[in-house]
């Protein structure tokens, strides 16, 4: 299917979704309200078999917004689907129950950013150890090990190891509490 | 089987050679120039100017320099005031850290940083994998010439 033939059979299932094609691409933005919906709808009805991947953007005091790729093996074409839930409770439906691929990245996106996907059958950590505080793909996750680390960048042009200790900067994304030591 | 047995370590090569081999593996020969193996500084480029250790996301560019008078010409402008230059005393990138994001690359005003294709330097030990300044210059005879821009496009 072109992009122009899949975004208007798209249009034409869900209306209520926003839907854009551009440069070959085909995105299609819902409410969280209607993100199973809109899932069912792209493996049913768009022919999108083969779930690609999941995963969530920290968009700061806006949300997260949550997209799944999806592609159609015998079509060749390929969908965007996103939506957008809120930083205060950030909860989505799973879509296990609709592409069964989509459970590691659930579990990717929830430990990462904090996103509870509802229905998910075992929503527990895949990558960080067990007792791991944070969300650490969130942009206010402060990253400890720079704290500790001498920021490569806080020499001037022309010092070298014997530079001032007056310019013992803060590196970009440590807090003022945190450090210089 | 039956090969005398120089490494207890086991069966890797020994430092400083790579795991894969262009007979084992791909050939860089085959890869695209904009392929990201290594990256190469071309040091005499190099001003010092420390944009590309402030810019890498994995603070993995390590920079010292000190300042060295220029030589003035004994008539002409500028002629009485004393010149500075940055030197560099060390340029080392630890390629154990890097994510090959080539941010680096493109923020060097000067063009002294470079992608090469070669991706066979796994090392024993991972501190073998920071690459100091003479092992980096020695990549830029690897570097691929540019591929020739598309038709039509940056003609003047
Ligand atoms: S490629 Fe990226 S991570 Fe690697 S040295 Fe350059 S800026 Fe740093
Ligand atoms: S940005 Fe280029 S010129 Fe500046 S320090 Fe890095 S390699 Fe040298």
């Amino acid at each position: 299917m072109t992009p122009e033939a899949l975004a208007a059979a798209a249009r034409d299932r869900l209306p209520g979704a926003r839907c854009e094609s551009a440069s070959g691409s085909v995105t299609l933005e819902v409410s969280p309200a209607g993100w199973r919906d809109a899932l069912r709808c792209a493996r049913d009805e768009l022919d999108c078999d083969f779930f690609d991947w999941l995963t969530a953007v920290d968009e700061g005091e806006r949300g997260f917004t949550v997209v799944v790729h999806v592609y159609s093996l015998a079509g060749r074409h390929h969908l965007l689907v996103r939506t957008q839930v809120s930083r205060s409770s950030p909860a989505l439906a799973s879509v296990t129950g609709i592409y069964r691929g989509a459970d590691w990245h659930e579990r990717e996106a929830h430990e990462m950013f904090g996103v509870v996907f509802d229905g998910h059958p075992n929503l527990a950590p895949l990558l960080l150890p067990e007792g791991f505080d944070g969300h650490p793909l969130r942009k206010d996750f402060v990253l400890a090990p720079r704290v500790d680390k001498e920021w490569p960048g806080g020499r001037e042009p022309g010092e070298g190891e014997d530079r001032p200790a007056r310019r013992r900067l803060r590196p970009p994304g440590i807090p003022e509490e945190w450090g210089p030591r | 089987m039956g090969a005398p047995v120089s490494d207890p370590g086991g069966g890797l090569p020994a430092p400083g050679h790579g795991v894969y081999d262009d007979s084992q593996w791909a050939s860089t020969g085959d890869l695209p120039p904009r392929s990201r193996g290594v990256i190469a500084l071309l040091e005499e480029n190099c001003t010092a100017c420390m944009l590309c250790a402030r810019e890498c996301p994995d603070w993995c560019i390590y920079i010292s320099s000190h300042k060295e008078p220029v030589p003035t010409e004994p008539s002409g402008a500028g002629r009485g005031r004393p010149r500075v230059r940055n030197a560099l005393d060390r340029f080392a990138i630890d390629f154990s850290l890097c994510m090959y994001c080539g941010i680096c690359v493109e923020v060097c005003p000067y063009d002294a940083l470079f992608w090469a294709p070669d991706f066979s330097y796994a090392e024993r030990d991972i501190a073998g994998l920071t690459h100091e300044r003479a092992q980096l210059r020695e990549w830029v005879g690897t570097v691929p010439p540019p591929p020739a821009i598309d038709p039509g496009t940056g003609g003047r």
